[in-house]
């Protein structure tokens, strides 16, 4: 049990900063999620968490103990690595087996451990072969029942499921969150996919170019985002943003169309932002204004339409019975409680 | 030419091509392998049908040859050389593919270097010191200048191996509460374990070959084969017969490695990630 504290984490490889003076606490039993984009620092800070990256300024603390001089072995954690990081030499048992073994753990005891991880990834078949002979799922299956063959401090998971096909994901998500309720150990968990984060964390951290955007419960980050990255970053299909203007408590589109009230003062330039299940499908002229559909889908539980807005294009989500065509008009209406604000310039959220 | 006959041409080509390759690299070999089953009369003449004989393998390791103890010299210096160099070799090239330091660069291409300086440049200042601190003659004094010769090529090939494990595998080990030596038992050298044999290989077929230094710093007691085959001249001329018989003791192991690394290069070259 142990809570994580980044105080003031920086790394840089010359003049590359990889993770930009960065302050995090990560409290005890705590399951945070590290989303962004490819290349924005997730697995740096993981890495230097576990010691496996020197970090240029800053302090990492794991329960009470300042662990920047400590090695990785003594730092008490279990890594899942992104591209698995398998013993090719050895069976998929001794690959369970080795962090028990090489700890030290009774010999008696490594067996039982080793076949319950399996059995909780479902790779009970698979324990006399070489990962070579697995699937890139069936590896990184490997790789999670090697971290959870151990009750470490902390859990460091880097894109645990990303290999794993689609339903498989969907098991293994419930079961990697039925797991950590279990176990109750701190957990750092790394991931591109909005639903892991949404539905796994405590709390996400939205980090991009080593800046971590915001820190905040999945509920914060989709229906309070801090800014502009982090409201086009959540949420699938991502938030609309739409350019404009605020005149007289109304917001404009920059081409002119008077589109919703809006309680803020006026400025020039503003962004405004909804999300594509605040907004009401109508037949045409019903709605706070008329579209032209640009294209209809339908995903089977919901249907999209992205419509023309002026110049831009605009993401709705409709019943899933409705029906629509191509160059269809409809009328839309956006929901005035759940509407974002934001200042192009900064980026920064204008509260309204 | 229609497109199918073309194509049987140029097999025909490729195998041609491939058959005067092998009988010129064979020739040699077949002439001595049949020249050490001769008699020495039979020897002068290019004779395919003889009847073979075993004697020349009798003379060569009686008085005044006795290559019996010739072979043992070779055997301990090729043997001893190779387990003093690969662990060393194997450590080097740990830290020079895995820890970045000062000079690093610098250091492997002076190590590379050392290969391209000409033996007989230095075999002089070899010869005085030798003589200086008595190790002319002897078994140490040709396994020092044999692991002069096989280190930095050891070095180099094990570096290659070891660049080829993935640094996942050990930063896993190392998360997994391994210790650096840990992790180069448990984890690098299995890894690596084709490839260490095929350069311990490698080293034991240069020191076995091993002439130049060999002639010049022994003379009785710590003769190897090779300088061995010069005693086969006799008032009558070059003994053919025993020293083809000679040669061929000395490739045998070299048959038997070659057979050995050709298995073990193979599985050396795609041990690599798993992915
Ligand atoms: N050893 C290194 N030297 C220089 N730059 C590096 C090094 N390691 C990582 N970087 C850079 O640091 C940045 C952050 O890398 P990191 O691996 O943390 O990204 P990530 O968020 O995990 O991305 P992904 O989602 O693609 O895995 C990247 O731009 C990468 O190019
Ligand atoms: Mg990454």
């Amino acid at each position: 049990m142990a809570e994580i504290k980044l105080n003031n984490l920086t790394k840089r490889w010359g003049d590359f900063v990889g993770v930009d003076d960065q302050s995090l606490h990560i409290k005890d039993r705590e399951f945070l999620v590290l989303l962004g984009p490819s290349g924005c620092g997730k697995t740096t800070t993981m890495r230097m968490i576990a010691g496996l990256e020197d970090p240029t300024a800053g302090e990492i603390w794991i329960g009470d103990r300042m662990v920047n001089d400590d090695l990785p072995k003594d730092r008490d954690v279990a890594m899942v690595f992104q591209n698995y990081g398998l013993y090719p030499h050895m069976t998929i048992f001794e690959n369970i087996a080795y962090p028990l073994r090489v700890r030290g753990v009774d010999k008696s005891e490594v067996k039982p451990r080793v076949e319950k991880a399996a059995e909780q990834v479902e790779l009970t078949q698979f324990l006399d072969r070489k990962p070579k002979a697995l699937s890139g799922g069936q590896r990184q299956r490997v790789a999670l029942a090697r971290a959870i063959v151990r009750t470490p401090k902390v859990f460091l998971m880097d894109e645990p499921l990303s290999n794993l096909d689609a339903k498989l994901r969907v098991t293994m998500r419930a079961e990697l969150k039925h797991l950590s309720r279990e176990l109750q150990i701190t957990t750092v968990y790394v991931t591109h996919d909005q639903i892991e984060a949404m539905t796994l964390a405590d709390r996400v951290a939205v980090m991009k170019h080593g800046v971590i955007q915001q820190l905040g419960t999945p509920d914060e980050i989709y229906n309070d985002p801090a800014n502009l990255f982090v409201a086009g970053f959540i949420g699938s299909p991502a938030m609309n943003l739409i350019n404009g203007s605020v005149r007289n408590g109304m917001f404009v589109t920059t081409g002119g169309t008077q589109l919703v009230k809006l309680d803020a003062a006026d400025r020039a330039k503003a962004i405004l932002g909804v999300r594509a299940d605040d907004m009401q499908v109508h037949d045409a002229g019903q709605g706070d204004i008329d579209v032209t559909i640009y294209a209809f889908e339908n995903t089977g539980e919901s249907t999209l339409l992205t419509v023309q807005w002026g110049k831009q294009r605009v993401i709705a989500r409709g019943d899933r019975h409705l029906r629509k065509d191509q160059d269809e008009v409809v009328g839309i209406s956006l929901d005035p409680d759940h509407l974002y604000l934001f200042d192009p310039e900064t980026e920064d959220r204008i509260r309204i | 030419m229609t497109g199918r006959q073309r194509k049987q041409f140029w097999r025909a080509v490729h195998a041609a091509l491939i058959l005067v390759a092998m009988f010129v690299m064979l020739v040699p070999i077949v002439w001595i392998f049949l020249a050490a089953f001769k008699t020495h009369v039979d020897v002068y003449q290019l004779k395919l049908f003889f009847t073979p004989t075993l004697e020349n393998f009798g003379i060569v390791f009686d008085d005044p040859y006795r290559l019996g103890q010739k072979l043992f010299n070779s055997t301990i210096v090729a043997l001893v050389t190779v387990v003093i160099a690969i662990p060393i070799a194997t450590l080097a090239a740990y830290s020079f593919s895995r820890f970045s330091m000062r000079g690093e660069t610098m250091m492997l291409v002076i190590i590379l270097a050392t290969q391209f300086v000409p033996a007989v440049v230095i075999i002089l200042p070899f010869f005085v010191m030798f003589r200086d601190i008595g190790l002319l003659d002897t078994r140490v004094g040709l396994i020092l200048v044999n692991l002069a010769i096989v280190m930095p090529f050891a070095i180099w090939m094990i570096k290659g191996f070891i660049d080829g494990i993935p640094m996942d595998t050990e930063e896993a080990a190392m998360v997994d509460g391994s210790s650096r030596l840990q992790v180069i038992r448990n984890i690098v050298l299995p890894m690596a374990a084709p490839g260490l044999l095929t350069s311990g290989i490698f080293c034991f077929i240069i020191a076995w070959n091993e002439f130049l230094f060999a002639l010049i710093l022994t003379n009785k007691e710590a003769v190897t084969l090779p300088i061995g085959l010069a005693l086969f001249k006799g008032e009558e001329g070059d003994l053919w017969n025993l020293l083809s018989a000679a040669g061929i003791i000395i490739m045998a192991p070299m048959f038997v490695l070659a057979l050995m690394i050709r298995k073990y290069f193979v599985q050396g070259m795609t041990m690599g990630a798993v992915r």
